[in-house]
């Protein structure tokens, strides 16, 4: 049985496979030892799998576990997990606890090994400022202590030769002095060890002694620029020994109630490693939850027949963005910065913006308009939950009629509309009315997000009306058609299953793993990368058949123009090796606005990513019945639109029905979310239980929806005959 | 003061997109350029100007950059009829430029090129005249002159390299083939130069298309009041701090240690007259030396950036950097002292030294009036190494250039950072690994220079300390201060230690110190060693 299992702030979503059927359990955290949870986690699924009780399916009910978890640890044992479990259980893990670790500053410490005269610069980084025009910006916080940077007497050349290498009495001592500083683990990273690993191996070698977990950059990022490539590393050391105890006591756990039982780990790049490799590289994991939430809007998206998406994954506090291919990878960055620190391992591209539905509200000095980054949080909170005083984006929904207040979390929360008026009048400004003030702040908060879309779209030159925008999160629905129409997204995919997302797509993800190599050789020569293609994908080829994989490998070049300093990632075909300089050309001149064939080609990295498919999973289409989606309505209320309050209708999404249809204003409300459909916009619900919303400009087809749901585009109509054939 | 009135909202959805341009042309030029100072370093910066030429949005990329760009487009206005297609090129210190490394280019952005969009944009129909400028500015590793890298100690303009009045080099998207091969025969390093320009051209275009779209969504009409309602609202956020602080007179003075050419101390000392009633400053910089025969002459439009600099750090992060900030500023700046040079001055280090020593006298005078706002002195130098001559890898000529960082002033209730760029720069340093792949040089060794910062309450930031050995003969040119007059300390804190460069000789083993600006052959196998100055203390450190 596979189980992925997705630790979040409130909840830890639990999701597995059964009967071709995703099953859902959505239950409390805990914070103190997310494996507590975990292990909850899989005994519930595994009792509702062992029962067959109909529970929790992609278009039924979520519901809660039905109080949390109490006590320590030790109720795990009792309330434990089946004395015998079922065999082989595989449970995939999107964890918190390296994004934790890492905003919490709470990891190990760590010495640092570089070559001798270079100690400092894990810390000097690249001299310059984060904020150009604050004179009071506090300084960066190094991972790093003074006394816990140690230097090698060693050299490599940039031709890779071998300057200088340390006596084994030189090492000798080193290895004494980490030993007496107190470091839980070491980060080497010495210059050039990315061209010649030879020295670096021996200083690794002897470091091993010390029995404490040891990162070495040729194995953790063996590309150029010694900052990045060292920053990364250190990130690694930093992370070991927490992830370590908590995966492999995770695995151990797991293995002691299943015969056969394993962890394996959701990566930031979107694939799934062993747990024994996530404890061991645990860099590769720092965005593993979110990265969840990639896969399983792409895989969301794939099923309900879009190819190009535009993820908006909005929560309390921040807004996940990004962008992707459905059909292929999802766009990569080698330039990450988590919590300060740069980390150059590929991670999915995703561009956080600092305000979410607790983002505050404020005028500054000049009379403008501002929301977040302050946030309300948890407490006080919103001014509508009680206790917050200052008017949230949260609060604005309210008074603009945006929230369902009785249903709002399950009816969990009571919303105090009238303080929220009180309060939101005495903050308005100069502006009329609260519905002004509060109209304000979604419109500047959707800004930020509509800027943070750009920074992943338009601004790497993707337009953004080749896309379908897929919203998630406790606020992404909710804001979803009024970004789409600002950016011109022509649809918004609420998927089914919105707040178990990440846990789907952590179920449903690959195993991958990549392997690089810079070469720094000319685009002429580029056949003759053949051989070390060959030596990675022998590499990658016996690291899967150790985790009893078989993978394939997908073969990429990064090239540039000589000289260069970033290069561009192309497919890499043995057979028509110069069809990557040609793909090259092309990309350069849609990114950059200029290409020119005749300028020399550099090949800066060769780059495997082997990929074992997880098990095929098809989700059950219902056929579509044309309907209005009456029998769901549950009100009508006045929401405010552009323009004034008008009258709308709420519907229950738990009771519409596959093919209903229906035209904006809506609102569409469930558990954890709910769906804004502007007026001039028209929903229909797809096969799989997805919404799918037709945006336009208002006034455009009010009436919108044509008979059956089928779309414009005729998107609809084709997956609807598919399903018939089904 | 003029009353508010765009819709507040309209106007942060604007000030969004503006600046998310000049970022984006910004990330554009870095990842085409070629020098390692533009790819790594990040020494450029990229401006979106009004159709008056006046900047309503600015990349937070080089401070002394960006004050400077609006005289870079108005010189172009000026000089060019501008036809849909074009883009000009410049980098004349008088005639709208700063010093002749930073090439600008200005690229006018016509509404009929909407057509280039695949987007229907009917309402929006081209005018004959340009609606708005993009900008861009990099500094060149070498553009000709007396000195390798054309940073070094000359005299006149004439020997710092070639000087670029504005004039097109793409007419109607192509590019005039006279005008870059002029460019490029007058450079040292001509195909890293051609490289870098396309660059630059490419992100002239990026931006263009950028500003197009935001025509072709809003409409003119609307970009034309917003644009105009930024700049109100920039001076607005200027003015509000000025009225918080006290009235009065607050004079300061510092040093230049010397121009390079003799020894003589030169005097930049400044007079701030803040009225709070009107929300206006009066900044004027009688007293300064007169301009000098060596290369820290600043031009006006330097002067007016260390200005616009300081007033915006006055603002909170999330202010828009466009020129409405100089509106409450009157700046006096006598001609032809060495803060508004004349020509011929040779101007190389007024960019880089002269433009940091302003700032230093403007926050001297500021911590005056607003002492708990202030910060000591930072470093003070950009400490500029340039280095030319022949690679023996591949037999080409090379020009490196780049800036040391050093220690930042201490600041009312913290300590400085140590090794960080401060105030008119903000560059990176090329990476070890990067500079060794370009340049036939080893680095020996790169740390903070422990104890350099100033002593007190708070601590100033150290400098850093890098070692450079020659694989090759060439020519090493250095341009820094600080070596004499050090970074002031505030309210009883020390001074910063000074900067130093010293010259290992590989026959002898023998060390020199360099002066801070010289030019010297140097033999292969010599190592150079930068040392920078720390930051000012702030705060008496008491006896224990």
């Amino acid at each position: 049985m596979r189980i992925a299992i997705d630790t979040g702030g409130t909840f830890t979503d639990c999701v597995c496979l059964a009967d071709g059927k995703l099953r859902v359990k959505k239950i409390f955290s805990t914070p103190a030892d997310p494996s507590r949870a975990v292990l909850e986690g899989v005994r519930q699924l595994e009792r509702f799998h062992n029962s067959r009780a109909p529970f929790d399916t992609v278009q039924g009910d979520f519901s809660l576990a039905e109080k949390p978890l109490e006590g320590d640890g030790s109720d795990i044992a009792k309330c434990g997990i089946a004395q015998s479990g079922a065999d082989n259980v595989e449970v995939r893990h999107g964890t918190t606890v390296g994004t934790n670790t890492m905003l919490e500053r709470t990891g190990a410490r760590v010495a640092f090994v570089t070559t001798a005269g270079f100690e400092d610069t894990i810390a000097i980084g690249r001299q310059a400022r984060a904020r150009l025009y604050d004179w009071f910006a506090p300084a960066p916080e190094c991972l790093i202590a003074k006394e816990l940077r140690f230097g090698v007497a060693e050299r490599v050349s940039s031709e890779s030769e071998i300057l200088r290498e340390p006596t084994d009495e030189e090492l000798a001592a080193l290895v004494d002095a980490v030993r007496a500083s107190g470091a839980e683990a070491v980060a080497i990273s010495l210059l050039f060890s990315f061209a010649n690993p030879k020295t670096e191996k021996r200083v690794e070698a002897a470091l091993r002694e010390l029995g404490i977990p040891v990162s070495a950059s040729h194995r953790i990022l063996p590309e150029f620029r010694e900052y990045e490539r060292a920053s990364t590393t250190v990130v690694n050391a930093y992370l070991a020994p927490r992830m370590e105890i908590y995966l492999l006591a995770l695995e151990e756990r797991i293995a002691e109630k299943h015969r056969g039982g394993r962890v394996d780990v959701m990566q930031s790049l979107g694939g799934i490693i062993a747990a024994r490799v996530a404890a061991e590289e645990p860099v590769r994991t720092v965005l593993s939850g979110p990265a969840g939430g990639v896969v399983g809007a792409c895989r969301m998206a794939r099923w309900a027949g879009f190819d190009k998406i535009i993820g908006f994954d909005m929560g309390g506090t921040s807004t996940d963005v990004f962008v992707a291919n459905t059909e292929a990878a999802a766009q990569l960055t080698r330039e990450s910065v988590v919590a300060g620190v740069p980390i150059g391992v590929p991670m999915l591209d995703i561009h956080t913006a600092g305000a979410g539905g607790g983002s505050l509200a404020r005028f500054d000095a000049g009379g403008i308009l501002r929301v977040g980054p302050e946030s309300a949080g948890a407490d006080p909170g919103p001014i509508c939950f009680g206790r917050g005083e200052r008017a949230t984006v949260t609060d604005a929904n309210l008074v603009l009629g945006r929230l369902d207040a009785e249903s709002f979390l399950g009816g969990g929360v009571q919303l105090d509309g009238e303080r929220t008026q009180r309060l939101m009048r005495e903050q308005k400004g100069a502006l009329e009315t609260v519905e002004e003030f509060a109209a304000g702040i979604v419109r500047v908060v959707e800004t930020q997000m509509e800027k943070a879309i750009r920074v992943i779209s338009v601004e790497r030159g993707h337009d953004p009306r080749d896309f379908t925008l897929v919203a998630f999160g406790g606020g992404g629905p909710l804001h979803a058609c009024s970004l789409a129409r600002a950016l011109r997204i022509p649809r918004v995919l609420v998927p089914a299953l919105p707040g178990a997302l990440s846990a789907v797509g952590i179920l449903l993800a690959d195993t991958v793993r990549d392997f690089s190599r810079t070469v720094m050789m000319p685009g002429e020569t580029m056949g003759s990368v053949d051989e070390i293609f060959g030596e990675l994908s022998a590499e990658a080829a016996a690291e899967f058949a150790a985790e009893g994989l078989k993978g394939v490998a997908q073969r990429g070049v990064d090239l540039r123009y000589r000289r260069q300093g970033y290069e561009l990632n192309v497919a890499y075909d043995p057979q028509e090796p110069e069809r990557s300089t040609k793909a090259f050309h092309e990309l350069h001149r849609q990114r950059y606005g200029f290409a020119d064939e005749s300028r020399p080609v550099e090949i800066v990295n060769v780059r495997v990513r082997m990929i074992a498919a997880s098990e095929p999973y098809e989700p059950e289409r219902c056929a579509l019945v044309a309907g209005d989606g009456s029998a769901a309505c549950s009100t009508q209320r006045e929401v405010w639109f552009e323009g004034g309050f008008r009258p709308t209708r709420f519907y229950k999404r738990e009771r519409l029905r596959p093919g209903d249809a229906i035209a904006g204003p809506a609102m569409i409300t469930e558990y954890t979310a709910a769906t804004l459909v502007l007026p001039g916009c028209a929903a229909s619900v797809d096969g799989l239980g997805n919404l799918v919303i037709d945006v336009r400009e208002d006034g455009v087809g009010q009436d919108g929806v044509r008979e059956g749901g089928v779309r414009e585009d005729g998107v609809g109509e084709d997956a609807a005959g598919e399903e018939e054939r089904a | 003061m003029k009353t508010q009135a765009a819709d507040p909202v309209e106007l942060a959805i604007f000030q969004c997109a503006v600046h998310s341009i000049a970022e984006e042309m910004g990330a554009a030029l870095r990842r085409t350029a070629l020098s390692p100072n533009i790819k790594e370093r990040r020494d450029y910066s990229c401006a979106v100007f009004d159709e008056r030429g006046r900047a309503i949005a600015m990349g937070d990329h080089m401070p002394v950059h960006l004050g400077s760009m609006p005289m870079s487009v108005q010189a172009a206005i000026a000089a060019i009829a501008f036809a849909p297609g074009d883009i000009a090129i410049l980098n004349d210190p008088y005639a709208g430029g700063t010093h002749l490394p930073d090439i600008t280019m200005v690229l006018p952005v016509f509404l009929e090129q909407i057509e280039t969009l695949r987007i229907p944009a009917e309402s929006v129909k081209g005018g004959a005249k340009p609606v708005f400028y993009v900008a861009n500015r990099a500094h060149h590793a070498d553009v000709g002159g007396k000195f390798a890298g054309s940073m070094g100690p000359a005299t006149t303009i004439e020997d710092e390299g070639i000087r670029i009045a504005p004039v097109r080099i793409v007419r109607g998207g192509v590019v005039d083939r006279e005008v870059l091969d002029w460019i490029l025969s007058s450079v040292r390093t001509p195909q890293e130069r051609e490289g870098d320009l396309d660059a630059q051209m490419g992100a002239c275009r990026v931006g263009e298309q950028r500003v197009l779209q935001l025509a072709a969504k809003y409409g003119m009409e609307k970009l034309a009041v917003w644009g105009e309602e930024l700049l109100d609202y920039s001076e607005r956020l200027v003015r509000a701090e000025l009225k918080k602080m006290p009235a009065g007179e607050y004079d300061a003075d510092d040093w230049l240690d010397d121009d390079g050419v003799t020894d003589e101390p030169r005097r930049i000392a400044v007079r701030l007259k803040i009225d709070p009633e009107a929300g206006a400053m009066d900044v004027d910089f009688a007293g300064s030396s007169a301009q000098v025969a060596g290369a820290v002459n600043a031009v006006r439009a330097i002067t007016l950036s260390a200005c616009f600099y300081v007033l915006r750090c006055l603002l909170p992060e999330d202010a828009p950097a466009t020129e409405g900030i100089l509106r409450p500023l009157t700046l006096h700046a006598p001609e032809g002292s060495i803060v508004n040079a004349r020509p011929p001055a040779a101007v190389a280090g007024g960019n880089v030294e002269t433009s940091q020593r302003i700032v230093d006298v403007l926050m001297r005078a500021l911590a005056k009036a607003v002492p708990e706002r202030v910060p000591a002195a930072s470093a003070g130098t950009m400490s500029n190494v340039t280095i030319g001559g022949t690679d023996p890898r591949t037999t080409e000529a090379f020009a490196y250039y780049e800036t040391a960082a050093g220690g930042m002033g201490a600041r009312p209730g913290m300590d400085g950072i140590s090794g960080v760029h401060t105030h008119m720069t903000n560059s990176l340093n090329t990476p070890i690994e990067a500079l060794e792949y370009a340049y036939p040089f080893r680095v020996r060794r790169y740390e903070y220079r422990d104890g350099s910062g100033g002593e007190g309450k708070f601590r100033g930031g150290d400098g850093l300390i890098r070692e450079v050995e020659l694989l090759t003969d060439a020519e090493v040119t250095l341009l820094a201060d600080r070596r004499k007059f050090r970074p002031y300390g505030l309210g009883d804190g020390g001074d910063g230690a000074a900067g130093r460069a010293i010259v290992v000789k590989a026959e002898s083993g023998e060390e020199i110190e360099l002066p801070g600006k010289c030019s010297r052959q140097l033999k292969k196998g010599d190592v150079l060693r930068i040392e920078t100055p720390g930051g000012g203390g702030w705060g008496f450190r008491g006896m224990s």
